[in-house]
């Protein structure tokens, strides 16, 4: 893979200090290393408080998420970087949103007392607290790279998420709560941008998702490359655990 | 009259459920008992802690068992009789269980001391049944987040519980963790606190970057500063704009070394005493336990010799580092439950000898363990990059040993150093059989009886006078 070795792939974690709940980094890990295992150079970015970023730079953004307390730290520091993230993800930067960062993204948070916490606007959702959190294992049907597939993890939220015209879902859940419990979806696509509400994390035992990103991210770069096939039976493994499991129910 | 029948009633059908695990051999049937009774008799906690003089309730994310273990023995000691949750059933059922089981048939209670280990979530339950005088809290790490929701959380209940108590409550303090610390002030309770100086352990210490939790000001949001830590966010911190910072201990650990399995320290006391202690364990997180149960036991007025010998010999709770020897091999066998204190147990491996160890990681998701297992890629098995050559095979099991294969590839160990075997007793003749001249397992708490039951069949287990004489240095 001789173009390969020859690209950097540069990846950002987005606060990795501040929205770093439920094994955040190893959404990074699984993107980094089967990048790595390919010979394809990655660099990363931890971008934190304070620091001014061109998102543009980036070829994948991670945002996960935080506690109550930490998002509102950030609050601030992430109106000064809004203009910059909007353009880039309008631009097509490939990008995943777990949890509170998928929120994030939205028009607002209505808290439990009615609320509105302003989000960043820049996908058409918005987000309503509920009273119970929605908590267990998720089996999730849905099309990566047009291919019908299944992704499994685990979810841990109060938001319930409603998606607006222009987002798609990222699939249909036949186990667990999905967005909000309501209408059998989770996650949302929008251009590049990924979100779920699936930790877990997602992309180490989902790793046809994780190719499906690389590919992305190098096809933004004028790199249409053929991944080279890896050796994935343990993550194999691990997601049919949990499938056998959640059918077996 | 009836209420008199309902408690007896309670108990006897409770003892007779306590007796029946036993016999049937099915775990250490500590929270069923005490499920039972209160459903029966919701009053007869609250009946039985009338016989006691004085409760002491140990919580916090780590080290709760060892810690009120710790206590026990030095409470014992001193010549008092105590009550208590020894085997960590720490939710109201297994305090519950702890009390029927020291009434005895006739339930009737006498004793000097409770001193129950007790879960952050219950806390408050357990506190409107019971009225401690003594609270002791260890630190609050990220666990279980399933169960919690947040660590802001947990802090927050816990604090919200001794706020709220009408009696008078003294509190035990890890003066290193500013979550810990932060207790005093925020419920106006007075407060011992007790700390560690900077411990420097070696050259391979980790400094567990990626899982610390109390980065910032509890008060004002602040990042703190910090001149030094010693494990996860434990260390001596302040806060530049508002002033929080860690309170000067009242009970201090000073050199700190370890030898030959052995840790020790010398512990000040603020008006001056000093006493050496030597605790037949290993890892830092020991020091603070002892720490924590010492400042209890000085508190309390038991005389510091008197605990620094209980300490000397104490004897570890199941999986707490149990010693066990396979033909000429030393197995250690350990409880996880969280990135903080599973980045402490994997640092053990660079003091462990002889080695190469083979390692067995028994990963489960039962309520007990967490449903959510997405802690393990907070965990740094990074770190075992550094001590190549000192370990072996890594054999996963249990209900997610798929995962934790998987979290090991994903830290970057070789292809055939990791083996995901599912079935417990075929995983463990596997380790014990593997190349290494040591085995290491770790395992999770629903994973911990069954991994403990064979290994009891293959290996003969230590005892605590035993320990200091093996090859652990």
């Amino acid at each position: 893979m001789r173009d390969g070795k020859e690209l950097v792939l540069h990846v950002c974690h987005l606060y990795p200090d501040l929205l770093n709940l439920y094994g955040d980094r190893g959404n990074v890990l699984a993107f980094i290393k089967r990048c790595q295992w390919r010979n394809i150079n990655v660099c990363l970015h931890r971008v934190e408080l304070g620091q001014s970023v061109d998102f543009k730079q980036f070829d994948f953004l991670f945002i996960g998420g935080g506690s109550d307390r930490e998002q509102h730290i950030l609050a601030q520091d992430l109106a000064k970087k809004v203009s910059s993230l909007a353009a880039a993800l309008e631009e097509g930067l490939v990008t995943l949103a777990i949890c509170g960062g998928y929120q994030l993204l939205g028009k607002y948070y209505q808290t439990a007392q009615g609320e509105k916490i302003p989000g960043l606007g820049i996908m058409d959702i918005y987000t309503v607290a509920g009273e119970e959190r929605l908590i267990g294992n998720v089996l999730l049907e849905c099309l990566v790279d047009g291919v019908p597939g299944q992704l499994v993890g685990f979810e841990n939220h109060a938001g319930r998420t409603f998606l607006g015209e222009g987002v798609q879902p990222l699939g249909r859940v036949s186990e667990g709560y999905g967005n909000n419990g309501q209408d059998g979806y989770e996650g949302a696509v929008w251009r590049n941008v990924y979100c779920s509400y699936l930790h877990g994390p997602l992309l180490p035992k989902n790793y046809k998702l994780t190719d499906h990103l690389i590919s992305l991210a190098l096809a933004r770069r004028g790199v249409n490359l053929e991944l080279t096939p890896l050796d994935n039976s343990l993550e194999e493994a691990a997601v049919q655990v949990m499938v056998q499991r959640l059918l077996k129910k | 009259m009836f209420g008199r029948m309902r408690f007896y009633l309670a108990l006897w059908l409770a003892l007779l459920a306590m007796w029946a695990s036993r016999i049937l051999g099915r775990g250490s049937g500590s929270a069923l008992p005490g499920k039972l009774a209160l459903a029966i008799d919701p009053a007869i906690l609250k009946r039985l802690a009338r016989g006691v003089k004085r409760i002491i309730v140990v919580t916090g994310t780590n080290g709760k068992t060892t810690t009120n273990n710790m206590l026990v023995s030095i409470l014992r000691a001193g010549g008092y009789t105590v009550v208590a949750n020894l085997a960590g059933a720490n939710l109201i059922t297994g305090v519950t269980t702890a009390f029927l089981a020291a009434a005895g048939w006739r339930g009737c209670l006498q004793a000097d001391y409770a001193s129950l280990e007790v879960d952050e979530a219950s806390l408050p339950g357990v506190l409107e049944f019971l009225s401690p005088r003594l609270v002791v809290v260890t630190n609050f790490f990220r666990d279980q987040l399933d169960r919690y929701g947040e660590l802001d959380k947990t802090v927050a209940i816990v604090a919200e519980a001794l706020q709220k108590q009408k009696q008078e409550i003294h509190l035990i303090l890890n003066a290193d963790d500013p979550l810990v610390a932060q207790l005093s002030i925020r419920t106006g309770r007075p407060a011992m606190f007790y700390g560690l100086t900077n411990v420097a352990v070696n050259s391979c210490s980790y400094s567990g970057a990626d899982s610390r939790e109390g980065r910032f000001c509890p008060f004002c949001g602040q990042v703190l500063s910090y001149s030094y830590y010693n494990y996860s966010q434990l260390g001596s911190y302040s806060c530049l704009q508002c002033g929080f910072s860690r309170p000067e201990p009242d009970v201090e650990g000073v050199q700190v070394c370890r030898a030959r399995g052995c840790l020790s320290c010398q512990v000040t006391v603020k008006q001056g005493r000093s006493v050496m202690l030597s605790l037949p364990l290993e890892g830092i997180y020991n020091i603070y336990n002892a720490l924590a149960a010492c400042s209890a036991g000085l508190y309390l007025g038991l005389p510091a010799q008197v605990m620094a010998n209980a300490l000397a010999h104490y004897q570890t709770a199941t999986g707490r580092l149990e010693r066990f020897t396979y033909h000429d091999k030393q197995v250690l066998l350990n409880l996880v439950k969280n990135p903080a204190g599973f980045n402490a147990a994997l640092q053990l491996i660079a003091n462990v000898e002889p080695v190469p160890l083979d390692i067995l990681i028994a990963i489960n998701d039962n309520a007990a363990d967490g449903r959510d297992i997405s802690w393990l890629w907070d965990v740094d098995f990074e770190m075992l990059s550094q001590f190549a050559g000192k370990t072996g095979k890594f054999v996963c099991t249990g209900q997610r040993g798929a995962e934790m294969a998987l979290r090991l590839k994903y830290a970057g160990m070789a292809a055939e150093q990791i083996v995901y075997i599912p079935d417990y007793e075929q995983a463990v003749k596997t380790v014990l059989q593997a190349q290494g001249r040591g085995v290491y397992m770790l395992a999770t708490y629903t994973a911990l009886w069954p991994v403990e039951r064979v290994v009891n069949s293959y290996a003969r287990r230590e005892r605590a006078g035993s320990a200091r004489l093996s090859p652990v240095s």
